[in-house]
């Protein structure tokens, strides 16, 4: 477990840097002023030291010089208020890993902490979850929908053609837009092509620079000549006419949330279904996409020489039954035909599903993934 | 007293009493932006005054028309310009231009230096910009500007110094200004001359901090124009885009502080500024 000491005059300080790091699961000491620091550090060691400038005694300046003169290369973090140049860069010169400028936020501490330490950035305490992926919105994976328009009602037309799971934004202007962006990770943005007192060019590069994962789209009227060709010039990927149709909206879903589309993903022998998130109209298409991912991580499986594996099946939708037990059905011969014998993983539901369809009775069903594999 | 000291010394004697010759805005310029500050202002007017100076006319087509503002069909008038640009970014475009004719030099002891000055600049503005937009700091089009300007002062102090060094050598042929002579003078000179220059052109007073102070960052207004600009400023130097010496532990403290201070983690920074040096020598 990473032990950190964290070196400052203000007990309010260190307290809130225990408070950021100890959910990590590292152990923090604390000093009060660089006297107190170096003792520390002579009785026990630590991985990182959390280190204020202007203290009391000695200060982090001075008690940093000392720890290198001993031969102390414990790394050192300043977190500080003092941001004069030639301060900095004297304690750069005697070796800090990263700066951190007070007042701070936690996710920012956090990052550069996990950093200096060489640990990754959704590093988990044992047994905890992994940290918020840090500082950049993007760094997320994208999720959402920003519609831009100044009319409320496309906003409500919007909302009323996208799944109810998919988290959408609105905005009635390019400022607020703007600002959702800073904070949000989105992976489709919907912006009106006649938007009012707007720059588009300019907003389009501004979006890019916040957003470059999104994939941007002008919402216009089929009435303008050559409506795509001027909206691609603009910076825009695509064109969504209005009014909307249900279609067009569907496809550029897909495209935008590409990522979310990997409908089985692998690990090893161990095969995982994704879930639906669409309107029922489109349930036939995700059934039938899904069959033949199966079909060719099955086949992938037998390249391998798994003779067996475990299919976690627990988000499959079964709003359908008499669908999702063909689908059932259909896997249970794959997987005879592949030679790889199957483990299901679902609910009682889907054993309900599967028992009133005699050709997906051979399919074994357990209640965890760890069950199933154990049954190997 | 040594050779730049007295060099030195001419300059700030001319900066207290006020006897600098600053270069003026083109005159028209100078009438194009006053008209565009007059609230409701005539597009054509503007645009007809525009056309009397065929040079900002046709760099203002040509701005226009790259690939940095490129929209739909290309611009084919200033009329077309003027109106694309709106009053905000036509009073940009009328100081960036007129920023630009101050960056050329025909002497072939300073046309290199004050080339390399400019892309700097340009290199500042666009990344000035483009943090302003991530951080939420200031306006992003002033901060463009306010880059663009930030050493508007030292082409300023690089022509002084050439009238200086005519007047010396007529007198003593043995003295001339050698280039880093030349080159500290004008980093020691040019925020004061800078400063001034940005008052007689009434740009914004956000330009004017940037301008005045690049030494430190304002802590107490964290997404300040002029927080932006020095971040810029010390990245574009710490990518080589720059024309004099650099004090490499102080840079590199400033972007260090920097990336704290406006909230720029390491992987939002490199998509920022991949591409600097390709851009910062862009024509304008």
């Amino acid at each position: 477990m990473p032990r950190i000491l964290t070196v400052d005059d203000s007990r309010a300080i260190r307290m809130i840097v225990a408070k950021q790091l100890q959910p990590l699961g590292f152990e923090i000491g604390e000093a009060e002023d660089g006297n107190d620091g170096l003792a520390k550090l002579q009785s026990a060691a630590y991985d990182l030291v959390v280190l204020d400038v202007t203290m009391p005694n000695l200060d982090g300046p001075g008690m940093l010089a000392k720890m290198r003169e001993g031969g102390n290369k414990t790394p050192v973090l300043m977190l500080t208020s003092e941001s004069k140049t030639a301060i900095v860069a004297t304690v750069m010169r005697l070796g800090i890993s990263d700066f951190v400028l007070k007042p701070f936020k936690g996710d920012e501490l956090k990052a550069k902490v996990l950093k200096a330490l060489k640990l990754p950035a959704d590093y988990a305490a044992p047994g905890g979850a992994p940290v918020a992926a840090a500082a950049t919105p993007v760094a997320t994976t994208a999720k959402r929908v920003l519609v831009i328009d100044d009319m409320e009602n496309v906003h409500k037309k919007v909302r009323s053609l996208i799944p109810a799971e998919r988290n959408l934004d609105a905005s009635l202007n390019a400022a607020d837009a703007l600002a959702l962006c800073r904070s949000n990770p989105y992976g489709l943005i919907l912006i009106d092509g006649d938007l009012p007192d707007t720059n588009l060019p300019s907003l389009t590069k501004q979006l890019r620079l916040l957003q470059p994962k999104a994939v941007l789209v002008a919402m216009a009227l089929r009435t303008a000549n050559n409506v795509t060709g001027e909206m691609r010039a603009q910076g825009f990927e695509d064109v969504l006419f209005k009014p909307f149709v249900n279609e067009a909206v569907d496809a550029l879903l897909e495209r935008s949330f590409q990522e979310d589309q990997e409908l089985v993903s692998a690990q090893e022998n161990c095969l995982k279904l994704a879930g639906f998130h669409g309107r029922d109209d489109k349930l036939e298409g995700y059934f039938q996409k899904l069959s033949a991912k199966l079909k060719e991580a099955m086949s992938k499986l037998a390249e391998g020489c798994f003779d067996s594996a475990v299919l976690d099946a627990s988000q499959l939708p079964l709003g359908q039954p008499m669908r999702a037990a063909q689908f059932m059905a259909d896997l249970s011969k794959v997987s005879a035909d592949c030679g790889v014998a199957l483990r299901l993983v679902g609910s009682a539901e889907l054993a309900a599903v599967i028992g009133g369809f005699e050709e997906a009775k051979s399919l074994r069903l357990f209640q965890s993934v760890e069950e199933a594999r154990a049954a190997a | 007293m040594k050779f730049a000291e007295q060099l030195e010394q001419i300059v700030k004697n001319r900066i207290e009493k006020d006897s600098l010759t600053l270069p003026t805005l083109p005159a028209v310029a100078f009438k194009a932006i006053e008209l565009t500050r007059t609230p409701e202002f005539n597009m054509q007017e503007v645009a007809s005054l525009i056309e009397r100076d065929p040079v900002l006319a046709a760099q203002m087509l040509k701005l226009c028309n790259s690939v940095a503002m490129a929209t739909r069909e290309p611009c084919k008038s200033i009329s077309q310009a003027v109106s694309r640009l709106g009053s905000k970014n036509l009073r940009n475009t009328l100081l960036e231009l007129s920023a630009r004719r101050l960056f050329e030099s025909h002497d072939p002891k300073v046309a290199a230096t004050v080339k390399a000055l400019w892309e700097h600049s340009r290199a500042v503005a666009q990344l000035a910009q483009r943090v302003a937009v991530v951080s939420g700091a200031a306006d992003a089009d002033t901060a463009y500007l306010a880059g663009l300007l930030h050493d508007v002062g030292k082409p300023v102090v690089a022509t002084m110094l050439l009238e200086a060094e005519s007047q010396i050598t007529q007198r003593n042929p043995k003295l001339w200004i050698d280039f880093s002579t030349w080159m500290d003078v004008m980093q020691r000179c040019h925020r004061p001359i800078g400063l001034d220059l940005a008052k007689k052109w009434q740009l914004p007073e956000e330009i004017q901090k940037a301008i005045e102070e690049c030494a430190d960052y304002d802590p107490a207004n964290r997404l300040s124009t002029g927080n932006a600009v020095r971040f810029a400023n010390a990245v574009a130097k710490q990518q080589g885009i720059y024309a004099g010496p650099v004090s490499a532990d102080d840079n590199d403290a400033l972007v260090m502080v920097g990336r704290s201070l406006l909230n720029i983690d390491d992987e939002t920074l490199t998509r920022l500024s991949s591409d600097l040096k390709e851009k910062s020598k862009e024509a304008a």
